[in-house]
C-alpha cells in the first residue's frame, strides 16, 4: 500500500474521534474546529435513527435513546454504504447486544424491527408480480397473491398497544407488512394464528382454498361448513380489498 | 448538457421536479447511494426521473481517501446504477468516509501528504477503469487540516494530473474553505486546472464562528459566491453547473430564483441557450464546447 502507516493512523485517529466522541490526539489541526467533524457525523447517524424509529424514540425518551444510538455507533462498524439502511444495522445490533433486556425493555427488539419493516418493505426491491385474471371463484381457483409482503412474527403486540403496555402481554402475534402496488404505501394488518396459516399455507403450496378447508377444520375445530365458508370469505374478501390478493391465478403461474 | 443548471434530485422536492411547475432544471443529479437497490415508490419516482431529465451522478461512499482496501461490492453496483441511469457524468469527494471498515456517513480531510496522493490517484485510476468512464473529484470543503505536509492546491493538483481524471470544482467550497483557511479564492481557482473541470457545484453555506463557515447546503448561494462562480467561468469553458441543496425546501420559488440567476451569469459568458420546456425533448447542446468538457468525453 502506498499509504504510509502514520498516516493511515491519523486518519483513523480522526475516524474513532467521529464514531466515539472521545478526543484523540490528532495531529496538525486546526484548535477548536475538529469537534464540528464530530457533531456532523453523529448528527447524520442520530436524525437517520430518528427517523426511522420515532415510536421507539417516543417510548424509551430522549436520553436512553441517545445512548442507544451513540452505544451503536461507537460499538459497532457500520457496513452499508446506504445510509437508508443503516437503522437495520442498529436493530440488529441492539438484538445482539440484547438491549432491551438490560434496560428492562423487553419489547425493544420486536419495536426496533416492526418499525425497520416498515421502510423495508416500502423500499426493497421490486418483486415479479404473478399473471392473474380478475374473475375466479375464491373457494375453487387459486388466489394470485401480491408478492410485495412479509409476515412479521412479534413476542410483543407493539402493534397493537403502546410499547410500554405490552411487557405483560408476552405471547404469539403476526402482522401482515405489505405494499399497496399502486401507491407503494405500507399497510399493516393484524393477522390471528389461524389466518397466518392460511396464507402462508396457500402461498406456500400454491393450492386453492377447498384444497384446505379440510386441514383448516381440523386445525381450528370448526364443524359448521357454513360458518367456515363465511369466516373464510370475509377474511379472503379483505386481502382482495386491501390489494394483498390481486385475483385469481391464470394456470401458467 | 454544457451550460446547464441542474439540481439535486432530493426526496423533499422530487414531486416539484417532477411537476416541473414552478422548478425546472436542466437536468438532475442522482446521488446513486440514495437510490440503488431501491423498488417501490421511489423506485418509480426515480424511473420517471430519469425518463423527463438528463441525468449526473454524485456519490457519497467511494470513501477515495480511505486507507482499506476500495469496496469493490459496492462499486459493481454503482457501475449498473449509472449505467441504467445513463449518467453522463460520475463525480466523488476527495475526502474519506470510512475508517477502520466502518462507514462515517460524512466527508473527513484526507492529510495533504505525498503519500496520500499516491494512495488516492492508485484508487482513482483503478476505479475509472473499472466504470469505465472518468472520475470527476470534486474539491471538498474542510474546516481543519489534518497533518499537513503540502498546500491543498499542490494536494489537489497532484492527483487530477497523475490520475489522468476530471475535477468537479465545487465554487462554495472554495469560497468556504478560502474564508476558513484565510487564503485567496480566487489566487486558489487560478491554480487549478481549469481545463479538467467537467462539472460545477456551488451551494450555500452557513457561517457558525467569526472566522468558521460550515458546508451546509441549507441556504441559498451568497453574492460573493456568485461573484467567484462569474470570475471562474470566464477562464473556462462550459460545463454543467448545478445547484446543490440538502435540506430547507420550504421556498420552492427561491430554489428556481437561484437557478434563474444562475442562468443568467451563464448566459453572459458562456454561448448557451436555454429552451422551454427543458429536458430530454429539447436540444441541449451548446455549440463551441471544448473537446474536454463535452459531454461525450465524460460518459
Ligand atoms: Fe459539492
Amino acid at each position: 500500500m502506498k499509504l504510509h502507516k502514520d498516516t493511515e493512523k491519523i486518519q483513523n485517529l480522526l475516524g474513532d474521534y467521529c464514531r466515539t466522541g472521545v478526543e484523540q490526539d490528532i495531529p496538525g489541526i486546526t484548535p477548536g474546529r475538529v469537534h464540528h467533524y464530530r457533531r456532523l457525523v453523529y448528527n447524520v447517524v442520530r436524525d437517520t435513527m430518528d427517523t426511522a424509529f420515532p415510536i421507539t424514540l417516543a417510548a424509551l425518551g430522549e436520553e436512553r435513546w441517545d445512548m442507544l444510538v451513540q452505544d451503536f455507533f461507537s460499538g459497532e462498524q457500520p457496513q452499508t454504504p446506504q445510509i437508508w439502511k443503516l437503522p437495520f444495522e442498529f436493530y440488529q445490533y441492539h438484538a445482539n447486544q440484547e438491549t432491551g433486556t438490560r434496560i428492562e425493555k423487553p419489547y425493544l427488539d420486536d419495536l426496533l424491527y416492526f418499525e425497520w419493516i416498515e421502510i423495508e418493505i416500502h423500499t426493497m426491491p421490486d418483486r415479479p408480480f404473478p399473471d392473474f385474471s380478475q374473475t375466479g371463484n375464491i373457494f375453487k381457483d387459486r388466489l394470485a397473491f401480491n408478492p410485495e409482503y412479509e409476515i412479521v412474527r412479534l413476542e410483543y403486540p407493539v402493534h397493537m398497544h403502546s410499547a410500554e403496555n405490552t411487557s405483560e402481554l408476552k405471547g404469539d402475534y403476526f402482522v401482515l407488512v405489505f405494499r399497496s402496488p399502486e401507491t407503494g404505501n405500507v399497510q399493516f394488518l393484524n393477522l390471528s394464528g389461524l389466518n397466518t396459516y392460511i396464507l402462508t399455507r396457500l402461498v406456500d403450496e400454491r393450492i386453492a382454498l377447498n384444497d384446505l378447508k379440510g386441514d383448516i377444520a381440523h386445525v381450528a375445530g370448526i364443524e359448521s361448513e357454513k360458518y367456515l365458508d363465511d369466516a373464510l370469505s370475509a377474511f379472503i374478501g379483505d386481502l382482495i380489498e386491501k390489494k394483498l390478493i390481486l385475483g385469481f391465478a391464470k394456470k401458467t403461474n | 448538457m454544457n451550460g446547464k443548471v441542474g439540481i439535486g434530485l432530493r426526496r423533499d422536492i422530487s414531486k416539484e421536479i417532477l411537476e416541473s411547475t414552478v422548478l425546472k432544471p436542466n437536468f438532475l443529479e442522482f446521488a446513486p447511494e440514495n437510490w440503488m437497490g431501491m423498488g417501490g415508490y421511489w423506485n418509480r419516482i426515480r424511473k420517471e426521473a430519469v425518463e423527463k431529465y438528463p441525468v449526473t451522478c454524485h456519490g457519497l461512499s467511494l470513501s477515495l481517501g480511505s486507507p482499506e482496501e476500495l469496496d469493490w461490492d459496492f462499486i459493481r453496483e454503482l457501475k449498473v446504477f449509472l449505467d441504467e441511469n445513463q449518467s453522463s457524468i460520475f463525480s466523488e469527494h476527495l475526502s474519506y468516509t470510512k475508517s477502520r471498515n466502518a462507514h462515517l456517513y460524512d466527508l473527513l480531510p484526507i492529510p495533504f501528504r505525498k503519500d496520500a496522493v499516491d494512495h488516492v490517484v492508485d484508487r482513482i485510476k483503478r476505479v475509472q477503469d473499472f466504470l469505465e468512464r472518468p472520475l470527476a473529484i470534486e474539491n471538498v470543503s474542510y474546516y481543519t487540516p489534518v497533518a499537513a505536509e503540502m498546500t491543498e492546491i499542490d494536494f489537489v493538483n497532484e492527483i487530477v494530473e497523475k490520475a489522468g481524471c476530471k475535477l468537479l470544482l465545487d465554487v462554495n467550497n472554495v469560497y468556504v474553505n478560502a474564508f476558513n483557511h484565510k487564503y485567496d479564492a480566487r489566487e486558489f481557482i487560478g491554480k487549478l486546472p481549469l481545463d479538467r473541470v467537467a462539472y460545477i457545484h456551488m451551494a450555500g453555506h452557513e457561517q457558525v464562528a467569526p472566522d468558521l463557515i460550515i458546508d451546509t447546503h441549507g441556504q441559498p448561494i451568497i453574492d460573493p459566491v456568485y461573484e467567484l462562480f462569474e470570475w471562474t467561468i470566464q477562464k473556462m469553458d462550459p460545463v454543467p453547473v448545478l445547484l446543490e441543496r440538502d435540506y430547507n425546501f420550504n421556498e420552492i420559488e427561491q430554489l428556481q430564483s437561484e437557478l434563474d440567476h444562475l442562468k443568467s451569469i451563464i448566459k453572459t459568458h458562456w454561448k448557451v441557450t436555454y429552451e422551454s420546456p427543458e429536458g430530454k425533448t429539447s436540444s441541449a447542446e451548446p455549440s463551441g464546447v471544448h473537446m474536454a468538457t463535452e459531454n461525450k468525453d465524460i460518459t
